[in-house]
């Protein structure tokens, strides 16, 4: 039971609507962020929470593709594939993904590390081609880029390429 | 008088005793040639993997003005979703080999022979079953098509996905 | 159905036509109405509007681009285009987004015929496509036993969402995923788990969905439709028959027709196969040196007539009892009363109303002076509150459920619950859920929230002012009583608080319409019939029983419960429902049958058993009833009907009480007969013949009426419908087949008597508190299953692989406590024995409480205690109170 140790967020969150459904999709993402997807436990315990039907809540985890249904690697990689950044290359990003990782999308490194996606405009059209990894943006990205992007988050576990945070709340600076 | 219409008679008796050509067929010794479109006995065919083409739609019978076909039709054992005819009759008496059975089949299943020479003496050995007309079928129609599915690979006429099927390129993201 | 909240006409002009519709009304109903026919996927008149199709895409003038029709009301001076090339080619494109993707499977989908987009399609679509792509291709997944997707097919409309949400309130099914790749599934890769009710394959309006139980068995042209009436319970549904080659293909319900609107359960719409099942008995049957042989009708039609006539020359009329399961047509119950009163000459008979709907029927009667509902099953949609006790709403007449629902959701009604129900989400719809005051009881304590209510009602001085001025000794006396009970005593056996009591008192106080919905809970518990005349004291003392839209209604558990008492099949009342010692009906029923009526003492179900056990009875005409199937061990039936010299049944299977037979005549199923059912609320509806007799066997009435002339006192009809003309002479009003009769209005002398004297003698006994379980015991419940109706649907194999056994169902805390999972065995203890069954858990059950469904295992049955009504003579054993344990 994910949720029993993390009752205070919980009620914090359900405190916040005035509808208990529209508590679902945080609540999904807490389940995310806890097991790293979305599992059938943790909907079924979300749906009690809700007073919802198991099939509802997995209706909306399908819906979003950034909810995982399956364990996923460390890193999620998700390279845009919508006409700006295919416009500048993203294709060829894709490609070098799928030749240096030796996975193609959808599917996870054999030591965990990576799984990558290929997903649909992820709002950053000016910088493009441009990939997510996880909560972070990578953009204007060359093959060159990936490659130490990689490199760094095998080692270090994040990489100074990345732009943002854009993760809302903004972090306050204190 | 009497005698120019005796001799004008005479002359076609003698015309054709002099110039000998037979009209009667000298069956079975010898067979008359059929036209190009004869419409014989008809049969089940098979693809040249060997399986039967018919799906048992049932559009046969429907067809049939003289209610000569009687398809019942099921699921193929461990095949979900598969349909076949189960059993498929024919009533031959009743056939008036106007072919539109043939035009009625959606997977061209049926074929009209060339067979003609279907006199027999118990009017019960014309009720044929499904083996019979398949067996027909093999002796009748020695040039079998590839199955449907790999005439067509954009109908998914099955409705069964099957080994190196293309999926459209949305389908392998996730 | 769009609400017409607002009033008054608008006049709209939809293709040339011009005419007045209702304020609010949609466009492609208002289209409907003037015979313009929009084609759709997604709007369905009993679902909100979607839009999401955008098949129903019309021109509307002074309106900027096409606009849905759908989701679009109707305004005054509206001018819609349906026919203009604009339309015609959105449509085109439409369809041509679908085609798309929808495979070419027309010749093998069972939906192949009757198919919306096959029809749209030849309607509208040029031939070709400019779409290259490939066609998405799901993987097949397994769904259900009974119930079979095919996604490729889906046009993804989600009606079967929609109407799994909106009316069914179960929300199984959901659409996963997004865009083109949406799919119908249930919660991730586990197979559907839900109602059954059928609905999304009925709703789907392509073959997305079908029913695997017919599936490839037939093509739409083949069917054979024969609109009748459902055998299972008493809502009376209206259902169509498809059969083929004299073999039942499917069942069907259509929209608008019947109190069912469209919509079936489980048992109505996968339970037709019980009636083809291949254990039908087909010919007749006599004990020969203790083997049943078959033998030919003439045979043992002899026998009977023989053998019977023996034993009334030799012991007397009263020597012979009958009874008859209430799954009979009203002809066949009818032609049953009079055998038995006129062939016979005894009032030895009863029917399985006796089981319990016999408890409502006497308190209607007791009260109102009437034998049905004096409210209509439509006043359930125009409450405002309404207050079920004892119900299991959903699981025991599901489409009066649905009508709580729709009155619920749609309409705002104040829903009070008295059940044994936790209101947790389940794979099945929850009543308790919905209800606004919910009051959670153990089964065998519905008595005590009754008189909760009552005390509330009192204490808080909701009392009817106009009853205050005229029945004061009736007020003080039930006041007496309530304040003589604590509100503590109530707490103890309710875990309920004064206050609940008193807040659904108040609502139910304030509604202008109130019905009160009793079940099987109430009726078949012990003191059944005190707690059914208790919540009549509750209509009366708020002084809403002879108001309109209020009332009791008592809902039948048997299909025709309501017609046997109607009909006079039970030993207390002739037909008409009229009182068999009035010599006033029996002077008219004499005058009508042209003979006597017998003269001898009634003799009820558990009379007869007591009479047959001390060698008195010594025959017995079973029709369609299994007694020793349905009355535990407890009631000593085994030994009664053992006792009997001559038994005859006439059945469709062999059940336990055939076995023991000596002569059995096959009879007819439902499906193989005319005749007419009566619903719960007193709605005689036709049932029409669908496919042939099986083998032998022969509609009941035709057997009764050869087994009359044998014995020299000719019943003899040419048909159905002459029994049912003399039932029309007999009892005026009676099989108008129409739409439902205006219900009865309480008789206000048997009121004021009510009033006056009529309550006094039972005042004592019904206003006491039932006695508290032992703290560690558990009360069992058997009932009834939301899959399965007696035992008759268990014969079904579309109901049998939904649920094939009976298990033990127990609230998961309970089952923590006792170190039980589940699927471990337990045993079950009394004093009358010891069972051994498997566990269930399930977050609906109360703790404390356990459920066994009624429809498998005989050997529970050996825990329950017998106890018989004094004033109903029903046999009460729905609760016992067992010791549970961890089986080794």
């Amino acid at each position: 039971m994910i949720f029993d140790k993390l009752k205070d967020e919980v009620n914090e969150l359900l405190s916040r609507y005035p509808v208990k459904r529209s508590a679902l999709l945080p609540l999904l993402y807490i389940a995310q962020r806890e097991e790293g997807y979305v599992s059938e436990p943790a909907m079924k315990e979300i749906a009690k929470l809700l007073s919802l039907t198991p099939s509802q809540v997995y209706e909306t985890v399908t819906f979003y593709s950034m909810y995982n249904l399956k364990p996923i690697g460390k890193f999620h990689v998700q390279v845009c594939r919508s006409l700006m950044c295919a416009l500048v290359g993203s294709d060829n990003i894709v490609e070098w993904i799928q030749k240096n990782l030796n996975i193609s999308s959808g599917q996870t490194t054999a030591d965990r590390t990576f799984t990558l996606s290929v997903v649909e405009c992820l709002g950053s059209c000016g910088t493009g081609p441009m990939m997510q990894v996880n909560d972070d943006y990578y953009e204007r990205l060359t093959e060159e880029k990936v490659g130490q992007i990689f490199d760094d988050l095998k080692q270090k576990g994040s990489s100074s390429l990345k732009s943002g945070p854009f993760m809302f709340p903004q972090p306050t600076k204190s | 008088m009497t005698f120019y219409e005796l001799a004008m008679g005479m002359k076609v008796t003698l015309r054709h005793l002099l110039h000998y050509r037979p009209i009667t067929l000298q069956y079975p010794h010898e067979k008359r040639l059929l036209p190009e479109n004869y419409r014989g006995m008809l049969a089940l065919l098979r693809y040249d993997d060997g399986t039967e083409k018919c799906v048992g739609c049932d559009l046969c019978e429907a067809v049939c003005p003289s209610r000569v076909i009687r398809v019942i039709s099921a699921e193929v054992p461990n095949e979900p979703i598969k349909r076949y005819a189960k059993e498929y009759d024919m009533d031959m008496t009743r056939c008036l080999f106007c072919g539109l059975c043939v035009q009625a089949c959606p997977v061209d299943a049926l074929g009209m022979t060339r067979e003609y020479e279907w006199a027999v003496y118990n009017k019960r050995n014309l009720h044929l079953n499904k083996e019979q007309l398949l067996a027909i079928g093999d002796r009748s129609f020695p040039n079998r098509e590839k199955r449907l599915e790999f005439q067509h690979p954009n109908v998914a006429f099955f409705n069964l996905p099957f080994p190196g099927q293309p999926l459209k390129e949305s389908q392998t993201l996730t | 159905m769009s609400e017409h909240t607002t009033t008054g006409m608008v006049t709209v002009t939809i293709d040339d036509v011009t005419a007045s519709v209702p304020k609010g009304t949609l466009v492609i109903e208002a289209a409907r109405q003037l015979g313009v026919m929009i084609p759709h996927f997604c709007y369905h008149p009993k679902l909100a509007p979607d839009a999401n199709c955008r098949m129903c895409l019309v021109e509307i003038e002074k309106m900027p681009r096409l606009q849905t029709s759908c989701s679009t009301q109707v305004t005054e001076g509206m001018v819609v285009r349906s026919s203009v090339p604009t339309v015609k080619q959105a449509r085109k494109s439409v369809l041509d987004f679908i085609l798309a993707n929808h495979p070419l499977d027309c010749p093998v989908c069972d939906q192949g015929g009757r198919c919306d987009l096959q029809d749209f399609s030849h309607e509208y679509t040029a031939s070709g496509t400019k779409f290259v792509e490939l066609k998405r291709v799901f993987q097949k997944e397994y769904f259900s036993p009974v119930i079979e997707t095919q996604m490729n097919r889906c046009v993804q409309c989600l009606r079967c969402v929609r109407y799994c949400d909106e009316v069914m309130d179960v929300r199984a099914l959901a659409p996963a995923g997004r865009g083109t790749l949406t799919k119908i599934k249930s919660f991730g890769v586990h197979e559907l788990d839900c109602e059954f009710c059928g609905g999304c394959v009925q709703i789907c309006p392509v073959g997305a969905i079908t029913s695997r139980l017919s599936m490839y068995e037939f093509r739409p042209w083949m069917l054979k439709r024969t609109e009748s009436t459902c055998g299972y319970c008493g809502d009376g549904c209206q259902m169509t028959f498809q059969a083929k080659d004299n073999d039942l293909i499917e069942v069907n319900s259509t929209l608008g027709v019947g109190r069912n609107n469209g919509d079936l359960c489980s048992r109505g719409y996968f339970g037709y196969h019980a009636n083809v099942h291949e254990d039908r008995l087909q010919s007749p049957m006599i004990r020969c040196d203790g083997e049943l042989v078959e033998v030919p009708w003439e045979e043992a039609l002899a026998v009977v007539a023989e053998k019977l006539t023996a034993i009334k020359s030799a012991n007397g009329a009263d020597a012979i009892g009958g009874l008859i399961a209430s799954r009979c047509t009203n002809e066949d119950l009818y032609l049953f009363q009079k055998f038995m009163r006129v062939v016979i000459g005894t009032n030895q008979l009863d029917s399985s109303a006796r089981y319990g709907h016999m408890n409502g029927i006497h308190a209607l009667q007791r009260v109102q002076g009437t034998h049905r509902w004096s409210m209509s099953f439509d006043d359930l949609l125009s409450a405002n509150a309404i207050l079920t006790v004892g119900t299991n709403l959903t699981e025991t007449n599901p489409i009066t459920a649905l009508k709580v629902k729709e009155a619920v959701k749609r309409r705002g009604a104040e829903l009070i619950t008295v059940e044994a129900l936790e209101p947790a989400i389940g794979t099945i719809s929850n009543i308790a859920l919905l209800s606004t005051h919910h009051l959670p009881l153990a089964p065998d304590q519905f008595a005590s929230g009754t008189i909760g209510l009552l005390k509330a009602v009192i204490q808080e001085n909701l009392v009817d002012a106009e009853l205050v001025a005229h029945a004061k000794d009736y007020i003080d006396a039930i006041k007496k009583q309530v304040d003589a009970i604590s509100w503590t005593d109530i707490e103890a056996r309710t875990g309920l608080t004064a206050e609940i009591f008193q807040d659904s008192a108040k609502v139910f106080t304030r509604a202008e319409r109130a019905v009160i919905l009793v079940g099987q809970g109430v009726l078949r518990s012990q003191g059944g019939y005190g707690m059914t005349l208790n919540l009549m004291d509750l209509l009366v003392l708020t002084g809403k029983l002879n108001r309109i839209g209020c009332g009791l209604a008592p809902l039948a558990e048997e299909n025709n419960d309501q017609g046997s008492v109607e009909m006079g099949a039970v030993s207390e009342l002739l037909p008409g429902g009229k009182d068999c010692r009035s010599r006033e009906a029996q002077q008219s029923l004499e005058a009508a049958w042209g003979c006597s009526l017998p003269s001898g003492e009634e003799g009820t179900l558990m009379d007869m058993l007591g009479k047959a056990k001390r060698g008195i009875l010594k025959a017995m005409i079973i029709v369609g009833e299994n007694p020793i199937g349905s009355l535990p061990p407890d009631s000593g039936i085994e030994d009664a009907i053992g006792k009997l010299e001559f038994l005859v049944c006439q059945e469709l299977f062999l059940t336990d009480t055939a076995k023991r037979a000596d002569v059995i005549f096959p009879a007819c199923s439902y499906a193989e007969k005319d005749g007419t059912f009566t619903s719960t609320e007193g709605h005689t509806q036709a049932v029409r013949k669908a496919i042939e007799p099986l083998g032998e066997s022969r509609p009941d009435w035709e057997i009764l009426s050869a087994l009359s002339v044998m014995m020299d006192h000719p019943l003899e009809y040419e048909s159905v419908k002459a029994i049912g003309k003399e039932m029309r002479d007999l009892m005026p009003g009676t099989r108008t087949l129409g739409p439902s009769p205006l219900p009865p209005r309480p008789c206000l002398d048997t009121l004021t008597q009510y009033l006056q004297e009529g309550y006094q003698d039972t005042l004592a006994t019904r206003y006491c508190l039932p006695g508290m379980k032992a703290t560690h015991t558990f009360v069992l419940n058997v009932g009834q299953s939301i899959f399965h109706s007696g035992k008759f649907s268990t014969r079904a194999k579309g109901l049998i692989q939904i649920q094939s056994q009976g298990v033990l169902s127990m609230h998961p805390e309970d089952a923590e406590r006792l170190g039980l999972a589940c699927g471990d065995g337990v045993c079950l203890e009394n004093q009358l024995g010891q069972v051994k069954t498997t566990v269930k858990l399930s977050d609906r059950i109360p703790c404390g409480v356990l459920f066994f469904p009624e429809h498998f295992d005989q050997d529970i049955q050996r825990l329950f205690a017998v106890s018989v009504d004094n004033d109903t003579h029903v046999p009460y054993f729905k609760c016992a109170h067992v010791e549970v344990s961890k089986a080794s």
